[in-house]
């Protein structure tokens, strides 16, 4: 089996892109903290790590973590649009290569992926040389698991099956992905789910497909919810966004934030971060809900609740963050103010309904510039759609800081060690990471930010119950 | 009841003890005051001088009024508003530091203009050589009540409040205005410190011991975005109400929308709200009409110096009962279909009637402020053209320096080649 040693855009953006991993290192604190920790004991040596995540700056620097832990990785972006082109030139040429003679890892990412190169490109990154499968994968959003078990699914049935006409243009792409691989690699995927010692997942939405296929009965490798690691959902998910998504509307749209109406779709982790930037810049944030207590939270902050359908003509930025699909429909973008903004945080594409905004007969689309769509209706209103309603925090901006992916990053190496060296304690099913960890993450993150822990005594420590050098909390505490 | 009986506190046992505590208390909260009652000390700026004065009868006051003395005024001094009197505080300044105090809380209107009178000198007494006013009661008062001659005697007044400026710039608009008078409510600093913070903060404590409301997740309006407005609003938002802010002023009405604020007419605002603070220093800002739609349960307060911004005669028109004090400075009135609107401090300035007013920090740096002002005023050659002067930029930065510095907080200041780039056009990039 021929493996390309990579595909990137353009691997002379390789210099460019070794200087900003070089500047997110200082801001990766945890990560760098990890190499050091393991640069003799090699923990993750004999690992084929494959990759579906961000191709981004900060995924340079965990790759390259990886790498110091032992690790051998390939890689591929989780998103058409999130790659940095530099990132990815980077890390195929290496510290040690350059763009003539590159030695870096095997990466297959570029911006601006369409669906068909999307899923080439992870099948490439799940492809090891000499016939090899990966014995771990690193997800985001789930998209190299669902490959691997969509493979062996399909290839122990005996066929991949023709798609219907409800199924979605992506979904089409991946069954024609398989039935190359089924003809031209029998077996293939049967034996990499055999091979995967585990995987650990990233993003809610691949958290969900995991407890989904394990409740199923389906899931065929232990998984890590690194999501739910405190350090990582409480931090990433709303920390993270808050930063993120205000520097995608504005290098976006340019557009003023303060005194805009916003509606944020959603108040979860996500959705309460998106809110409170919206409002510290100065826009009058609406929030949706379908729970009840997230909605009752919202109301206690401060913001008004209400639907969609209430206040769709009112909103000037709309930005979904539920992880839930169908959330804004082509006739609510009908409904919606001229040049209302719509743009995604959800990891999905599936929240705005783009299809049905491209079917309104008589609509028009115009690029703006990369990632900022105007679309014309007939009556001549337009809204300005961002990222084609990917996740615009990535598509228009570079994502989440990198301060702020170190902390969830360095949950993903836990995770990876955890799984790959102690395999008998990892049954096929759903974990999170042990809390101790969880503290050992947040720890390796105060130095930087000047902050001086207190010590329990071991007094205190005995009446509360918990040992002096943690854990701290019990599994259920809500932080 | 007669002017004269009512001008005392009543002599309760222990009242001055008690009193004299809470001014010692403040007065550690109030480092401005302290130190310049050390400078007056020295200085004795209005040596031989009477300073009528017409202000919330409150701790922070005290205090005020201690450090006058110290410079050498003879204060009479009466309440600004007739429900707002400590009479702990009366007793104290009375008792201790013989202080002429006109004021009792809770006197009728008459009463209350009475007791501005005496502090005039009403009974007899010369008139005064410096005013300090707070809502514009005794500079008004002073000037349809007194004679001529104590009118030309006064070297010049200090005004406290937005509201009493407003009447004031009126004055002299009219031609009325007979003698100089500093607007203290006007200065940057005070802007910010006491207009925006102190006011929000005592607003909401006001609100919150009267009506124990639960902010977070409410609707509240609130009237005018002021200095005033603007702090409630912040400060209410923090709390994680929804503010609603109403204005006439397109200016303000644009701030308050780029803050993220909902800016609405009031009469949409009225059938949402489930709070209502006026701030506008205007009349008749919360009428009939309004109160006809409001919300079940609407609490309604005012934190604008005047009585004037709820009509609470409206009010009382549109109930079919009122249940009197259902909490301490809490009235709620039935409507005919069973509504409730509670109405907090009688619609009079919530923050000072339910609560304790500003903190003293805050009253620290107004008072400070009208403290220099008159010892200013005081060591004038000459008396200032009558008219409505501005605080000058040196007093109000030395009040926010003298505090900066009780505070430990250290500031750059220019260096030299700064302040020559700063004065000059000729640099550019």
């Amino acid at each position: 089996m021929s493996a390309e040693p990579y595909k990137v855009a353009d691997i002379h953006l390789a210099d460019f892109g070794r200087k900003e991993i070089q500047l997110a290192e200082h801001e990766m604190p945890g990560l760098m903290a990890t190499r050091a920790e393991y640069a003799g004991s090699q923990p993750l040596r004999g690992a084929r790590i494959t990759g579906s995540l961000h191709m981004t700056i900060q995924t340079a620097v965990l790759i390259e973590t990886l790498v110091a832990l032992g690790a051998q990785v390939r890689w591929a972006s989780c998103n058409i649009f999130s790659t940095q082109d530099h990132a990815a030139a980077a890390i195929a040429v290496g510290p040690d290569g350059t763009p003539d003679d590159p030695k870096g890892i095997p990466v297959f990412a570029w911006k601006g992926e369409t669906l068909d190169e999307y899923w080439w490109c992870t099948v490439q990154a799940l492809t090891w040389p000499n016939g090899e499968s990966p014995n771990m994968i690193l997800d985001d959003g789930g998209d190299a698991t669902l490959f691997v078990h969509k493979g062996a699914e399909y290839e122990a049935a005996g066929a991949v099956p023709s798609p219907s006409e409800d199924d979605s243009e992506e979904w089409v792409v991946i069954l024609d992905k398989l039935r190359d691989s089924l003809a031209d690699h029998p077996g293939k995927w049967s034996k990499a789910v055999e091979t995967i010692k585990g995987v650990t997942e990233e993003t809610t939405t691949g958290v969900h497909r995991l407890y989904e296929m394990a409740k199923a009965g389906t899931l065929k490798f232990p998984a890590i919810n690194v999501n739910d690691s405190v350090t990582k959902s409480k931090f990433d998910n709303k920390y993270g966004c808050r930063h993120s998504l205000i520097d995608g509307i504005n290098r976006g749209t340019d557009v003023l934030i303060g005194g805009k109406v916003a509606l944020v779709l959603g108040y979860g982790d996500v959705g309460k971060g998106c809110a409170e930037s919206l409002r510290g810049q100065g826009a009058r944030v609406i929030v949706t809900e379908i729970d009840p207590i997230c909605a009752l939270q919202a109301a206690m902050d401060g913001y008004q609740v209400t639907t969609l359908d209430d206040i769709v003509g009112q909103v000037d930025i709309f930005v979904t963050t539920t992880g839930n699909k169908d959330i804004i429909k082509a006739s609510d973008m009908e409904k919606m103010k001229h040049q209302a903004i719509v743009g995604n945080i959800g990891h999905f594409d599936n929240e705005i309904d783009m299809a049905g905004l491209a079917a309104i007969p008589g609509i028009k689309r115009i690029n703006v510039k990369p990632q900022v769509d105007e679309w014309v209706f007939p009556d001549g209103h337009t809204i300005i759609v961002l990222s084609e309603g990917r996740l615009l925090n990535l598509g228009n901006a570079t994502g989440h800081p990198s301060f702020v992916m170190s902390n969830s990053f360095t949950n993903q190496v836990m995770a990876q060690i955890e799984i790959f060296t102690k395999p008998e304690e990892y049954p096929i099913g759903v974990y999170t990471l042990p809390k101790h960890l969880d503290e050992k993450v947040a720890r390796l993150h105060l130095d930087a930010l000047g902050v001086k822990l207190t010590v329990l005594s071991k007094e205190q420590a005995d009446y509360i119950g918990v040992p002096v050098e943690g854990p701290y909390k019990s599994d259920h505490y809500r932080y | 009841m007669s002017a004269e009986a009512s001008r005392r506190y009543r002599p309760v046992p222990g009242l001055a003890e008690l009193g004299d505590g809470r001014i010692s208390y403040s007065q550690r909260s109030m480092p401005l005051l302290s130190a310049l009652a050390a400078r007056f000390s020295a200085e004795r700026p209005f040596d031989g001088m009477t300073i009528a004065a017409c202000l919330h009868v409150t701790a922070e006051t005290a205090v005020l009024v201690r450090a006058l003395q110290s410079g050498g005024a003879y204060v009479r001094l009466a309440a600004s508003n007739p429900l707002s009197t400590q009479d702990d505080i009366a007793a104290a300044l009375t008792a201790r530091d013989g202080v002429e105090v006109f004021a009792r809380a809770g006197v009728d209107r008459d009463a209350y203009y009475e007791h501005i009178a005496l502090a005039l000198g009403g009974d007899g007494a010369a008139g005064p050589d410096l005013v300090i006013d707070d809502g514009g009661d005794l500079v008004s008062t002073l000037h349809t009540r007194a004679l001529p001659a104590t009118l030309s005697r006064v070297r010049g007044g200090c005004e406290g409040t937005t509201t009493g400026v407003l009447r004031l710039r009126r004055m002299a608009a009219e031609g009325t205005l007979a003698f100089p008078v500093i607007a203290a409510s006007d200065t940057p600093v005070t802007r910010i410190v006491d207009n925006r913070h102190g006011t929000a903060q005592s607003v909401i404590d006001g609100l919150l011991r009267a009506s124990g409301a639960l902010l977070a997740g409410k609707t509240m309006v609130v009237a005018g975005f002021g200095a005033c407005g603007a702090g409630i609003a912040e400060y209410a938002r923090a709390f994680g109400a929804r503010v609603v802010i109403t204005e006439v002023d397109p200016v303000r009405a644009l701030d308050a929308v780029l803050r993220g604020f909902l800016v609405l007419p009031l009469a949409d605002a009225a059938p949402l709200g489930e709070v209502f603070i006026t701030a506008t220093g205007s009349a008749d800002v919360i009428t009939g009409e309004h109160l006809a739609v409001m919300r079940d349960g609407a609490i309604l307060a005012n934190a604008g110096h005047f009585d004037v911004e709820i009509d609470v005669r409206a009010l009382a028109a549109l109930a079919v009962r009122t249940h009197p004090d259902v909490r301490p400075h809490a009235d709620a009135y039935e409507l005919a279909d069973g509504r409730r609107l509670l109405l907090l401090a009688e619609g009079r300035v919530v923050n000072v009637v339910a609560a304790d007013g500003h903190p003293p920090e805050v009253m620290d740096l107004a008072f400070g402020i009208e403290a220099l002002t008159l010892a200013w005023l005081a060591g004038q050659a000459e008396r200032l053209p009558v008219a409505v002067h501005p605080v000058p930029p040196d007093i109000d930065a030395e009040a926010a320096r003298m505090v900066l510095a009780a505070l430990g907080t250290r500031t750059d200041s220019l260096t030299p080649a700064q302040r020559a780039y700063l004065a000059s056009w000729r640099l550019g990039s």
